[in-house]
């Protein structure tokens, strides 16, 4: 194999990889800020584009004023989650509150398939299919798009987090008695972050759909996210985003050695690998945040 | 006995608490705290100090804890049943047991979170009041709280409860694992502002000796149940807690006695 076509399956694969890390975004940001690992966040994200579909075709409102339309109705069903499914479950055990976002994940993906069917659907958002030439590597034009706006909204979270407001949510991620104590009303922000997690599945779930087509199969991205938000670290942002740089970077140079010998399963497979071995050697992930010791 | 001459900002007026629905925790309760004025509650290990404060913020629910009987009064107004952020508005804070800072977060931030009930206009402002009485959290405001010594993890806990513009503090062991001199700087502190603002203060503490320095009047909780109260003067001259509270004329803290084993409680 040349070192151009290798060269060129990491670039692409960076890219996949950053679009990966939206959708494992929504994951820790609902962890963040309530400790629930959220294994609905792939049928949100298949929701997200449903909506955008349901909204430009049904209404027949542009996609460019169907997203983040949206986007506002998502923002909404993040709350409707949390307020009627999790917030009864605060101070159960992990497991059934597990078993409750796998729950909405079966859920969506039946209510989607009731409604809409299963047959996938086109979404365009006006990406020619055509490469762009970075020197003689060819990419994948629709997947730097996914990349550039993956990071606009890394960039978002970074400066949101900053702000009064996310002060507040980083306080409730770290303690939340001591955040009651002190007059904030961790409800409202664990509901806030259903909410964010809501809009980031809509937006990864719109790119991701004008990829490879609107059906249930998105809710599978699911299994790439969790990846990502392990490897990451589960509590850290900029540890998703880089985790999804490094699985999208291993995925794709591995797959373009071993699809040949293996077949199509072969990135699903280097995934899996990955979750297995960071789960066994780093549960920490790799940027997760441990308790400060003090020396 | 003598009581209290002013009207009081705080009254539990025989307050039952249970756990998990079986559990008796306390068992009525009655104290006041005079509006301006500095009261103690003492017990050991285990008598029902934490769950009498947090039968006052309202941080019961989040433990599976309630307030079967009984009323909790603050400034003339029933607060049973009132959320803790509405009883934080009100001007209640309370200083958790084992600091609690968010270890995460820079002290600065840790401040700007605690004002999440209180206006923009005033965050600075009270920013201001709190490193003005805590010069070493201006000068550590930017590492993560963690790091901070204990002292200064106090003096932050006790800072950030001041953001939400107290008119009631309490605070729940302030002392603990701290040097002496810690201890007596943090406790002149407190009596100061409680002077200068006419801050209600609500001290619960095993360290008596410390404690009965800067209080007027004292409680002392047993198995639940409060056993005894009376004016500082008096507390110190009788003969049960100056053997058991205040180590006799050994001088020598009562919590010396336990062990500890603190960790966070998470709702998990
Ligand atoms: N979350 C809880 N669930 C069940 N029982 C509890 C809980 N918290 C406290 N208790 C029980 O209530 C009683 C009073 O506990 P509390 O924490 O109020 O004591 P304390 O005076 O603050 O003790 P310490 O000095 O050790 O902090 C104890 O018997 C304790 O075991
Ligand atoms: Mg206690």
């Amino acid at each position: 194999m040349d070192a151009v076509l290798l060269l060129e399956s990491a670039v692409n694969g960076a890219l996949v990889g950053l679009m990966y890390s939206l959708v494992a975004i929504g994951i820790v940001l609902i962890y963040k800020s309530s400790s629930v690992p959220n294994l609905a966040q792939g049928s949100m994200t298949m929701l997200g584009a449903y909506i955008v579909l349901a909204i430009s075709t049904g209404v027949g409102a542009p996609i460019w004023l169907a997203i983040p339309l949206a986007i506002g109705v998502m923002f909404f069903v993040g709350i409707g989650i949390e307020r009627l499914a999790l917030r009864r479950l605060a101070g159960r055990p992990v497991i059934m509150i597990l078993m409750m976002t796998l729950g909405i994940e079966i859920f969506l993906r039946a209510g989607t398939m009731t409604i809409w069917g299963g047959t996938s659907r086109p979404i365009s958002l006006g990406i020619s299919d055509a490469p762009l030439f970075l020197g003689p590597l060819l990419i994948n034009r629709a997947y730097a798009f996914g990349a550039v706006v993956a990071l606009a909204m890394f960039g978002l979270f970074v400066l949101f987090f900053r702000t009064r407001t996310g002060v507040v949510l980083r306080a409730i991620s770290d303690d939340y008695t001591a955040a009651w104590s002190v007059g904030i009303s961790v409800e409202r922000g664990v509901a806030l972050s259903w909410a964010m997690a809501a809009v980031v599945a809509t937006i990864g779930g719109v790119l991701w759909g004008s990829v490879q087509g609107v059906d249930q199969s998105l809710a599978l991205l699911l299994l790439k996210a969790v990846t990502v938000a392990v490897l990451g670290g589960l509590d850290s942002i900029g540890g998703a985003l880089l985790a999804g740089l490094l699985l999208g970077i291993v995925e794709g140079v591995a797959g373009s050695f071993l699809d040949p010998l293996l077949g199509g399963a072969s990135r699903d497979l280097v995934d899996a690998a990955m979750l297995i071995l960071t789960i066994l050697i780093r549960p920490h992930g790799l940027f997760g945040r441990h308790d400060i010791e003090r020396i | 006995m003598e009581q209290p001459s002013v009207a009081p900002i705080l009254s539990l007026n025989n307050v039952e608490v249970i756990y998990d629905y079986v559990s008796l925790a306390i068992k009525g309760v009655s104290i006041e705290v005079p509006t301006g004025g500095m009261v103690a509650l003492l017990g050991a290990n285990g008598a029902g100090k934490s769950t009498t404060l947090k039968a006052i913020s309202g941080l019961l629910t989040a433990e599976r804890g309630e307030v079967r009987r009984g009323e909790v009064t603050f400034l003339g107004q029933s607060i049973s049943g009132m959320m803790p952020q509405d009883r934080v508005k009100l001007g209640i804070a309370h200083v958790l047991e084992g600091r609690r800072v968010f270890e995460h977060l820079t002290p600065e931030e840790n401040l700007v979170a605690a004002s999440a009930v209180r206006s923009r206009h005033v965050m600075k402002r009270n920013m201001d009041r709190v490193y003005g009485y805590f010069k070493r959290l201006h000068e550590r405001r930017g590492v993560a709280s963690g790091y901070l010594s204990g002292g200064e993890q106090q003096m932050l806990a006790i800072g950030r409860a001041l953001m939400t513009e107290p008119k009631l503090l309490m605070l729940d062991e302030p002392s603990l694992g701290l040097a002496p001199f810690l201890v007596a700087e943090i406790f002149q502190i407190i009596s100061t502002i409680s002077k200068d603002e006419g801050l209600s203060v609500l001290l619960v503490e095993q360290n008596a000796v410390a404690a009965l320095d800067i209080v007027s009047h004292g409680y002392l909780i047993e198995n639940g149940r409060i056993v005894m109260h009376d004016s500082t003067e008096a507390l110190k001259r009788n003969p049960d807690i100056q053997e058991f509270y205040l180590g006799g004329a050994k001088g020598k803290d009562f919590r010396d006695i336990k062990h500890y084993s603190r960790r966070k409680r998470w709702l998990t």
